[in-house]
């Protein structure tokens, strides 16, 4: 109950943060991105070790779920951010 | 095969086979989002202007419907565990219906996205709007396969199995948390 609250919580969170602003032509914002993705993967996490009981399963399992996650936010976070640097030009 | 969490032993939930599934999917996905998300930096204000056409009302509604499915298979696992079998009947068939609550919702979103006239072809955010949630629809699909073996399972006495239940749960929880990336993906990052 207390995780599917939470859960839901930050799901609400995120819509107002994804929808602050409120400004007619959208712009980039950092803060933003980076907050909204970083829960999602909170969210995951939560769903994880809780809902899908990593939390009580072999070292390796809880290794490799958490390895999974660590690779989705490093991507996803190295590309925006090369992205907003300009990186790609 | 019975697991009780309050052992000392740790153990694997479900088949491993189905959390090999489960980490083959995750990485595919995370692949899917890494395009999408250089696409996205190489022409941000396309990107951004498009995704302002969504309505996220939409993605957090099936966002909490499906986090809700996810806590009540949960508890169908449970129950499963504790030889509560109606109870466990009961849970999985809430969570059979929550996914149907998702489907009408999510059908009904690309209804009205498709009237204002934002197709696959529109433009690359639309194309991958529409791609990644058809491939999150297809498994959601899927997942009312794998609730019915569940249930067929709990309804005979001679047939249960709690690994079974785990699995299909497993499988279930994996349509949930891809559900949660492409919500902040899509419809709500900058």
């Amino acid at each position: 109950m207390l995780v599917w609250l939470g859960l839901s919580g930050i799901s609400v969170l995120q819509l107002w943060l994804g929808s602050s602003g409120g400004a007619a032509v959208p712009v980039a914002n950092a803060a933003i991105t980076l907050s909204v993705l970083g829960m999602a993967l909170v969210k995951v996490r939560f769903i994880m070790r809780e809902f899908m009981e990593v939390r009580h399963a072999p070292a390796l399992l809880c290794r490799l779920t958490d390895a999974w996650l660590l690779v989705t936010a490093i991507s996803l976070f190295a590309i925006y951010l090369a992205g907003m640097a300009g990186t790609f030009g | 095969m019975a697991h009780s969490p309050s052992d000392d032993a740790t153990f694997v939930p479900g088949q491993p086979d189905m959390w090999a599934l489960v980490l083959f999917e995750a990485m595919l996905f995370t692949l899917y989002f890494g395009v999408y998300m250089v696409c996205r930096v190489l022409d941000p204000q396309l990107f951004l202007e498009s995704q302002a056409l969504l309505d996220p009302r939409w993605g957090v509604l099936n966002t909490l419907v499906m986090l809700t499915s996810s806590w009540s298979i949960a508890r169908c696992v449970q129950s499963a565990r504790e030889g509560s079998y109606n109870a466990a009947l009961r849970d999985v068939f809430i969570t059979f219906a929550l996914g149907l609550v998702f489907v009408v919702l999510k059908v009904a979103e690309w209804a009205s996205e498709i009237g204002q006239g934002l197709t696959f072809t529109t433009n690359e955010f639309f194309s991958f709007y529409y791609f990644l949630t058809a491939i999150h629809f297809i498994h959601l699909l899927v997942g009312f396969v794998v609730l019915g073996i569940v249930i067929y399972q709990l309804r005979g006495p001679a047939r249960r199995s709690q690994e079974i239940v785990e699995t299909g749960a497993t499988y279930w929880h994996l349509v949930d948390f891809l559900w949660v990336m492409i919500f902040a993906l899509v419809y709500l990052i900058r």
